[in-house]
């Protein structure tokens, strides 16, 4: 029985502490400071360490932009296709990861997913997400129009005023979510500055637990959100 | 090695192009005919020949039974998924096909891959002569919406020709790389891909950076099975409702009759580009004659449905790439359905600003596969093209539901880390289903490819093996397994759904060497035959104008004979024995020749002192 568990982004590869090819110690990020031969992914490098930048959640797009562009030109498979073997397999290895960690870098909460789940503080789906304690009567309330609704249609009853509930419900919650994605904007700035200042351990993780108990929420209202949509587009 | 060429390997016409150095722009190589066009028709003949191009095309009126066209369309598909077309198509689809198709043509059947080989093979050959020198590498396109089964099918077919495939590149995105170094573009570009018989749609953006420019596509979709042929097929409706209700008779439409009346169609449809109404002519024997005159505007009528299909793809691509149609700078015309005004002005309607159509939209494709050909091969990189993966990659879950782990639009190329482990004590296999994508279940997706994991006995839980699925930059699937535990890598044996294996494309490969002998052993024929011609004429004309003094009785019998064998050589198909005749001639005519030879010497020294006089 095939069973996916949660990815852990881990950067594949080898240690590598000299280089392939001319043996000298390793000094660039991606290539070979001496001989300037493409080096292999060293374990456990992050995606934010593959763009050379601190785990901060504040990311300016354009430069991340910028450097995707300047990395790509570089690691790319075409410049490798006279290569060998060896190399053209290292280029591809260091392309895809580029192009995975750029696709989950732009974008903030993938970003923000992402340093979570590289730190071990999130397993998205291993868990039954539950309703958050201050919403509970709202999802209650939303739920029970919601059967009324499936009700209404199955029998052929009156669904235009249901829809119209429903449709100021989802609404509602969508408010929710622009609120939550503001509140974890904050703590990701809280985040940054934490780094800048040196905060200690316990500082940090509470942040860092904060942010994963915020991006559960935000997963229930979306699931929540869609959920009432579709049912309103089938009614 | 050989030279590198670009190929458009097209459903209706196929073309190759190369980089011209001395110009530095690409350009298409025309075949014997002139015309740089490959119509993408196979046929055999009685003697089990392959025929490709404009004589094969000529054999879909006289011999529609052994000739196939429009193969692309069933490149990388099971029998399952082309029933609709089998509708359509004039298809022969052998009953023993399995997971791959085979199509018969004449005695033999053959799997789409290797009829596409046979095209493939033909431009090939027409580089060569060109050239004067062996082609070996080549950049293919396919297009843009293409899956993992289908790409892969077109690089077994351009292995099968004896090419290595450098990079499959997306037919828009060629596309956009041949403009591009046409005239300097920035910003956001549409590139609209309307073809015989698929269509893409690509949103661009184009980026100037100091090493050099970069055409990153931002994202792509499209129809694998929109295209000109569908067109066509509206009209060949039309007409065949109308013949059915005016004469009564029923066209069948696998039959010869239909393949007429589907060329005075085409013809419509391209004559409906330039001018407001055109006659449909079609005889029927005896029962007289169906012409039809047909207005551009029944005509739109008739295809607005069709050409409306090509807008939800572009609203799909533009609402992946983030992007309203206001925010598009450039809008791109390619492929020859982009001719029919209609589509034009849907297409200019709808990003709000006229199209380009500089380039030639058949050609533009190929030249764009040449460029990057040269870029490759030169290792000189002016521009880099960042290409995406059309659909969401998956594996199957418990019930049937797909997990995605490579979303579409995803730059390549792109990977993904899976963790798999057993779910029940002392399982020593682990099954994964590979899918591509965008629905919920594994039944809606195209499979991909299965393969097992194999693990010892051990609790449930305990294994740990860590799979790696990685598209290249071609947009093929990789997948790489290691075993967390032992840190020992898995060798994956994928058995694809829709593909040919590594076993079947090496017997292939072998049957192509037949055939590649045979293309060689039929250019011997007719290099052999050029020259006994010019040979025998030669001879034929120094014996008229030889006299007695020159050649004796005796000499002239031989050389006679000599001639004579040469003429019944000729009529067989062995070279060699044309070889033979030929250097036995030569021998006869020796004397002969050294005669007048010293003739022409002296005549000629006459000459000259007659002038000193």
């Amino acid at each position: 029985m095939p069973l996916s568990q949660p990815q852990t982004k881990r950067a594949e590869g080898v240690p590598v502490t000299s280089c392939w090819n001319c043996k000298g110690a390793v000094s660039g990020t991606h290539f070979c400071g001496a001989c300037g031969k493409i080096q292999p992914l060293p374990a456990g490098m992050d995606y934010f360490a593959f763009f050379g930048l601190p785990r901060k959640l504040t990311i300016e797009p354009a430069a991340l932009e910028g450097q995707f562009h300047m990395l790509s030109w570089k690691l790319h498979p075409d410049n490798f296709v006279r290569a060998g073997e060896f190399e053209r397999n290292l280029s591809l290895q260091r392309s895809s990861e580029l192009n995975d960690a750029y696709r989950t870098l732009r974008e903030p909460l993938s970003r923000v997913e992402y340093l979570l789940e590289f730190l071990n503080l999130r397993k998205e789906g291993t868990t039954k997400q539950q309703a958050p304690p201050e919403l509970l009567e709202e999802v209650f309330e939303l739920n029970e129009w919601l059967d009324e609704l499936r009700e209404a249609r199955t029998l052929g009853g009156e669904v235009v005023l249901l829809r119209g509930r429903l449709d100021a419900a989802a609404g509602n919650f969508q408010a929710k979510l622009t609120e939550v994605d503001a509140e974890l904007a904050a703590l990701g700035a809280q985040w940054d500055a934490a780094l800048d200042s040196g905060a200690d351990e316990a500082k940090r993780t509470a942040l860092l637990t904060r942010m994963s108990e915020v991006l559960n929420r935000r997963s229930y209202i979306r699931n929540l959100v869609d959920g009432v949509q579709q049912e309103i587009a089938a009614a | 090695m050989g030279r590198v060429v670009g190929i458009d390997l097209g459903t209706t016409y196929s073309l190759v192009a190369y980089m011209d150095a001395q110009s530095g722009a690409p350009k298409t190589i025309p075949g014997p005919y002139g015309s740089s066009l490959l119509p993408s028709v196979v046929s055999v003949d009685a003697k089990g020949k392959i025929i490709v191009g404009e004589d094969a095309r000529d054999r879909l009126l006289t011999e529609p039974e052994l000739t196939i066209y429009s193969v692309k369309r069933l490149m990388g598909r099971g029998v399952a998924d082309i029933q609709d077309e089998l509708r359509i198509f004039p298809f022969r689809i052998d009953v023993k096909s399995d997971s791959v198709i085979r199509v018969n043509l004449g005695e033999k059947s053959f799997t789409p891959p290797e009829i596409s080989a046979f095209i493939l093979r033909e431009l090939k050959s027409w580089a060569e002569a060109y050239f004067k020198e062996p082609v070996d590498r080549a950049v293919i396109t396919v297009p843009a919406y293409f899956n993992d089964a289908q790409r892969q099918a077109t690089k077994d077919a351009g292995r099968l020709a004896g090419l290595e495939v450098l990079r499959l590149v997306n037919e828009p995105t060629a596309a956009a790389l041949a403009y591009g170094l046409h005239k300097q573009k920035r910003g956001h570009v549409a590139v609209y891909d309307f073809g015989g018989g698929t269509f893409d749609i690509s949103i661009l953006k184009l980026i100037s950076t100091t090493e050099g420019d970069i055409y990153q596509v931002l994202a792509t979709n499209g129809d694998t099975h929109l295209g000109g042929d569908d067109i066509d097929n509206a009209l060949m409706d039309l007409a065949r409702r109308e013949i059915q209700a005016k004469f009564g008779v029923e066209l069948d439409p696998r039959g010869e009759d239909v393949q007429t009346l589907r060329k005075s169609l085409i013809r419509a449809k391209h004559e409906l580009s330039s001018a407001q109404k055109t006659l449909i002519e079609y005889p029927l024997g005896a029962k007289g004659m169906y012409i039809r005159e047909i207005t551009r505007a029944e005509f739109e009528n008739l295809i607005r449905p069709i050409v409306a299909r090509t807008m939800t793809p572009a609203k799909l691509a533009l609402a992946d790439a983030k992007l309203t149609p206001a925010q598009i700078d450039e809008a791109v015309l390619v492929g020859g359905s982009t001719r029919i005004p209609l589509v034009q002005k849907t297409v200019g309607e709808f990003f709000e600003r006229t199209p380009h159509r500089e380039l030639d939209p058949d050609e533009v494709v190929a030249l764009g596969a040449a460029v990057q050909a040269d870029i490759l091969e030169s290792g000189v990189k002016t521009m880099l093209l960042l290409d995406v993966t059309p659909l969401s990659l998956g594996i199957e879950t418990m019930g049937g539901v797909i997990a995605k782990i490579i979303p579409r639009n995803s730059t390549i190329p792109a990977s993904a880390q899976e963790m798999f482990t057993t779910g029940v004590d002392n399982q020593t296999a682990i099954d994964v289903h590979i899918l591509q994508g965008e629905r919920e279940l594994a039944k809606d997706c195209r499979s991909l490819a299965r393969f097992q994991l194999k693990t010892p006995p051990a609790p449930a839980g305990l294994a740990r093996i860590e799979v790696k699925f990685l598209i290249d930059a071609n947009g093929i699937l990789q997948v790489a397994a290691k075993d967390l535990r032992t840190d020992e890598q898995h060798v994956v044996e994928v058995q694809p759904s829709y593909g040919l294996n590594d076993t079947e494309i090496e017997r292939m490969l072998e049957e192509s060497i037949d055939f590649a002998e045979q293309d060689f052993a039929e250019r011997q024929v007719i290099e052999a035959r050029t020259e006994a011609d010019s040979i025998l004429a030669a001879t034929d004309k120094a014996l008229k104008n030889a006299g007695s003094s020159v050649v004796t009785a005796e000499e002239r019998v031989a050389i006679e004979k000599s001639e004579a064998e040469l003429r019944t050589a000729m009529k067989g198909s062995d070279y060699k024995a044309m070889r033979e005749k030929i250097d036995a001639l030569n021998a006869a005519t020796e004397h002969l020749a050294e005669v007048l030879m010293n003739g022409a010497l002296s005549t000629a020294l006459k000459g000259k002192s007659l002038d000193e006089f």
